[in-house]
């Protein structure tokens, strides 16, 4: 459990809503690892290039929502997904679309986990709750140089 | 052509009835000239004929006086005894000849006079032929200059009368002839004139016709011409519209999306708030109990009621706004769904219907028919069973209480087009909302069982894809039947 409490959960939301949420909900779950919030892509990215080259973050789990206002979710987990060094890092995708094809897109590119926000909000607690008990018993690799 | 203006259609039938008319004008012309032409023709040839009876009239004259001459010399010479055989044949014969001459000539005023002389030079010749013939007789001396005598005076004086009028005639011959074949050159003339005529108005009717005919053609081009563009025209608005449709679907796709996301928030944190009441009314609660005065009145209002109201009505409206959200998520996904043509037979997919409805139908008492006869369609078989199961299910929820419920399908071809009828008599859709029931969410009146938040959205974008809809023709109180259409290809 120690090893765990050095990994940052990267969390990429535009909605100060949800991510306030998506929060509240992880911590009831018992987790409490560092979460490092973002609003958009470009500075989530940055953030995770940066993390890789000075090792000082250790690993990372990324929380992914599809919708961003700077770019696609779907660039952002090709681009970390196709980075020698990012690669590993496991993402979940935490968005509202449904839609089957875009689902299918997000695991051929290598997204590890989708979960749909379900509008019912104990549906949606209970979904991040059980992200938590996920990420309470996942090992997280190591950010490469 | 284009420097030419156009023939009108009225314009061409008149040219050509116009030269029909003098067509036909010209060939009576022609028939009744040629009938005044032979008809004088006629006459000139009786004319020339006449002369020739008289020519003959004259010459047969002529050769009498000289042979009652001759035979007088005869008997002068050679006392020959048929002379008076002669003389008397020639006394008898030449008054009648004379008078036939007449009759003939009575017509010409110039040979009457000169019959006139004849008859005195004929009285002259046969009267001194006879003096000299019974002084002869009588053993008088015979002639004694024939050159003196006044028979043979007379008889020269005939031959000079009768050739004169020989003459005559020939020269009247010769003037009817010639007004006869005048006459015959004119009818040529006319012949001639009117054979041009003719030729001219065929030639004209000709040229008419065909320069019709080829205006004809070139308008017919032309025709084609705009068809074609016509046709381009609509492939570019249909192509428009399909790109607008799919921009209201991404837009209504992307819409209920981002609709959804704010609703996660008014969700979450209406559950977090009651979640916050909790310990705040147990708070209440035990000030309540330890120090009363703490507590205002309207705090306790608060907590026990104000806030559990306001957060239930944001639950149920929240709730409200997310099925209508994924009414509109499912209507977009309807429209974006590929359409794939087939062959279908619609008595079974109804008879289908029916049988999968059977459990409800018998649980409300009704009963849903299917007539036979139905047409068959090449559609959409996923969207055409949607619009069909869903309209008789909407006519199952929609009876009249009280009512045992009766459901008829029924359907006819017409004018390349399936019409398929939905008849049920249940409580009936009052008129003015014939229009309005077409609209997403919408119903007429109450509803009696519950039914899906709307059919219609399910149904339309495939209704509108495949078939289109009908008007719901009879009025409230019998039943309204829900018709559409479909196109059978």
């Amino acid at each position: 459990m120690s090893e765990q409490r050095h990994v940052t959960i990267v969390m990429i939301e535009d909605d100060e809503g949800h991510a306030r949420l998506i929060e509240k909900n992880i911590r009831r779950a018992g987790i409490a690892n560092a979460i490092r919030h973002f609003a958009d892509g470009t500075s989530a990215l940055k953030h995770l290039d940066e993390a890789a080259q000075d090792h000082v973050h250790g690993p990372a789990l990324v929380l992914l929502d599809l919708n961003l206002p700077d770019m696609s979710g779907t660039d952002i987990l090709a681009k970390i997904k196709s980075d020698e060094r990012l690669k590993r890092t496991p993402v979940v995708v935490l968005t509202t679309t449904d839609d089957k094809v875009e689902i299918q897109r997000c695991y051929d590119l290598g997204c590890n986990v989708y979960i749909t926000k379900p509008v019912a909000y104990e549906a949606f607690a209970d979904a991040i709750r059980q992200l938590g008990l996920f990420l309470s018993v996942i090992q997280v690799p190591e950010i490469e140089s | 052509m284009a420097a030419m203006p156009a023939l009108s259609q009225k314009l061409v039938n008149r040219l050509v009835i116009a030269a029909f008319l003098l067509g036909f004008a010209t060939l009576v012309g022609v028939g009744v000239s040629a009938g005044l032409v032979l008809q004088r023709n006629v006459a000139y040839t009786d004319l020339v004929s006449h002369t020739y009876q008289v020519q003959d009239a004259i010459s047969r004259f002529r050769i009498m006086t000289e042979r009652v001459e001759t035979a007088r010399r005869g008997y002068l010479l050679a006392r020959d005894p048929s002379f008076f055989a002669v003389y008397d044949e020639a006394a008898r014969d030449l008054p009648e000849r004379l008078e036939r001459l007449r009759a003939l000539t009575a017509d010409n005023p110039r040979q009457r006079e000169n019959v006139a002389e004849l008859h005195n030079l004929m009285a002259r010749q046969l009267g001194s032929i006879r003096e000299s013939v019974t002084v002869a007789r009588a053993g008088g001396p015979a002639v004694a200059d024939f050159a003196t005598d006044d028979a043979v005076i007379a008889t020269r004086r005939i031959r000079a009368l009768t050739e004169q009028m020989a003459d005559a005639e020939q020269r009247l011959l010769t003037e009817r002839d010639e007004a006869r074949r005048d006459v015959l050159n004119d009818l040529f003339r006319t012949l001639i004139a009117a054979g041009v005529l003719l030729a001219l108005v065929g030639a004209g009717t000709v040229w008419t016709i065909v320069r019709f005919t080829r205006d004809l053609a070139s308008s017919r081009d032309e025709l084609r011409r705009l068809n074609e563009g016509l046709e381009d025209e609509v492939t570019a608005r249909t192509a428009d519209l399909q790109r607008a449709n799919d921009e209201i679907q991404r837009f209504a796709y992307i819409v209920s999306h981002d609709l959804r996301s704010p609703l996660v928030n008014v969700m979450g944190f209406t559950s977090e708030l009651e979640a916050a009441v909790k310990p705040l009314s147990g708070l209440i609660e035990k000030a309540d109990a330890e120090v009363p005065e703490l507590v205002s009145n309207d705090a306790r209002l608060a907590v026990r009621e104000d806030l559990p109201e306001a957060i239930g009505f944001i639950r149920t409206s929240t709730q409200k706004m997310d099925r209508l959200i994924n009414a509109i998520l499912r209507l977009s996904r309807e429209g974006r769904r590929v359409l794939t043509p087939e062959s279908i037979d619609t008595q079974r997919m109804l008879e289908g219907i029916a049988d999968s409805l059977k459990h409800r139908s018998d649980a409300e008492g009704a009963t849903i028919r299917i007539e036979p006869g139905l047409p068959n369609v090449v559609s959409d078989r996923l969207a055409l069973e949607q619009i069909f199961s869903n309209l008789v299910e909407n006519a199952l929820k929609y009876l009249k209480p009280g009512r045992p419920g009766e459901i008829v399908v029924s359907g006819y071809a017409q004018h390349g087009r399936a019409v398929f009828e939905i008849q049920d008599n249940g409580r009936g859709i009052d008129a003015k909302d014939h229009e309005r029931i077409f609209e997403l969410f919408r119903r007429s009146g109450l509803r009696i069982s519950p039914a899906k938040a709307s059919v219609w959205p399910t149904c339309a974008p495939s209704a509108t894809a495949s078939a289109e809809r009908c008007p719901c023709n009879p009025p409230l109180t019998r039943a309204p039947p829900s018709a559409f259409q479909c196109r059978s290809y």
